[in-house]
């Protein structure tokens, strides 16, 4: 009400208001370069979130699960070919990547909370993570895997005998990586038992 | 009979060693480690799969000079086995965190030969 008494229209009203001013194809360009900067600029800060730098900003992965992968063959090997976090942490294609991304904001909860600010708290909170993450890629058919690893892209002859074996087994049991591969780049919790390895014991 | 203190004093010792020796294993560790790099997928404790079971490693070489030393071997040179089918094929290097940390390597080949019926 306070707008119709006013000399200046208010903001909806301005919205709204065709302009007098302005062509409809000059809004519209301007519009059209306008959206590449807006999802340019999204684009660009949303990977700039899936870089190792970004990872490792944070303590608590860089003196715990960064450490551990620093050791392993997707941080070093023969051919020096890395796979970064997000490689396998996060889906390459848009829209389940948009969707990690949501659920992982919830990590900024745990961060200003410090659930696992200590190496102890990390280690008591382990298991459930992995759980979590491993059960993300169970789903997934380990599709961050699938982005560089293929069943039947490996070769009888160059992979050594006994792990084609049990990857041809997996195939035709309908396996996927995370079934067999959990810990491949970071410590195991402790006490964990890879299924079907359960012993008489 | 004057042997005796003696006798009784080398088997005191040679007790307190064996207990202390089996009482150096972090049972738990190896477990951990054995399950880290795989080892479980073509071992079983006591069930030979792909590979022999750890007992039969263990009844093979316990008690014999050198034992451990054979299946640190096995576990870090990549040494030739011998498959089912008759054909060879290099064993896994076991990989440790940090990078060959021989406590933990020694540690798992003190649990393999540890293993009884």
């Amino acid at each position: 009400m306070a707008n119709q008494n006013s000399d200046k229209p208010g903001w909806w009203a301005l919205l709204r208001r065709p302009s007098a001013k302005y062509s409809l194809l000059g809004i519209m360009v301007a519009g059209f370069f306008g959206g590449i900067l807006f999802w340019g600029g999204f684009n660009t800060g949303m990977e700039a979130t899936n870089t190792m730098t970004f990872c490792i900003s944070c303590h608590e992965m860089r003196d715990n699960v960064y450490k551990e992968y620093q050791y392993t063959i997707h941080y070093s090997n023969r051919t020096g070919v890395r796979a970064t976090c997000s490689d396998c942490h996060v889906p390459k294609d848009w829209t389940h990547k948009i969707i990690r991304k949501v659920q992982a904001s919830y990590e900024i909860w745990g961060k200003i909370t410090g659930k696992i600010d200590t190496p102890e708290k990390f280690e008591a909170n382990r298991m459930a993570m992995a759980e979590r993450e491993w059960a993300r890629m169970k789903a997934s058919d380990s599709i961050e895997c699938r982005n560089c690893h293929n069943f039947d892209a490996m070769s009888q002859e160059l992979q050594k005998k006994i792990p084609y074996k049990k990857h041809m087994e997996a195939k035709a049991a309908g396996q996927t990586c995370i079934d067999c591969h959990q810990g491949i780049a970071h410590k195991l919790p402790k006490g964990f038992k890879k299924p079907g390895t359960e012993e008489e014991e | 009979m004057k042997q005796l203190p003696a006798t009784l004093a080398t088997a005191v010792v040679a007790m307190v060693f064996s207990t202390s020796a089996l009482a150096t294993i972090d049972v738990e560790a190896a477990k951990d480690l054995t399950q880290q790099n795989n080892c479980m997928q073509c071992h079983g404790v006591k069930k030979d799969k792909d590979g022999p079971s750890f007992l039969k490693t263990a009844e093979r070489l316990r008690g014999k000079a050198g034992a451990e030393e054979e299946v640190l071997k096995h576990l870090t040179s990549g040494k030739k086995i011998k498959l089912a089918d008759g054909s060879t094929e290099e064993h896994k290097i076991v990989k440790t965190i940090p990078p060959k940390d021989m406590a933990q390597m020694k540690n798992l080949a003190k649990y393999i030969l540890s293993i009884q019926p």
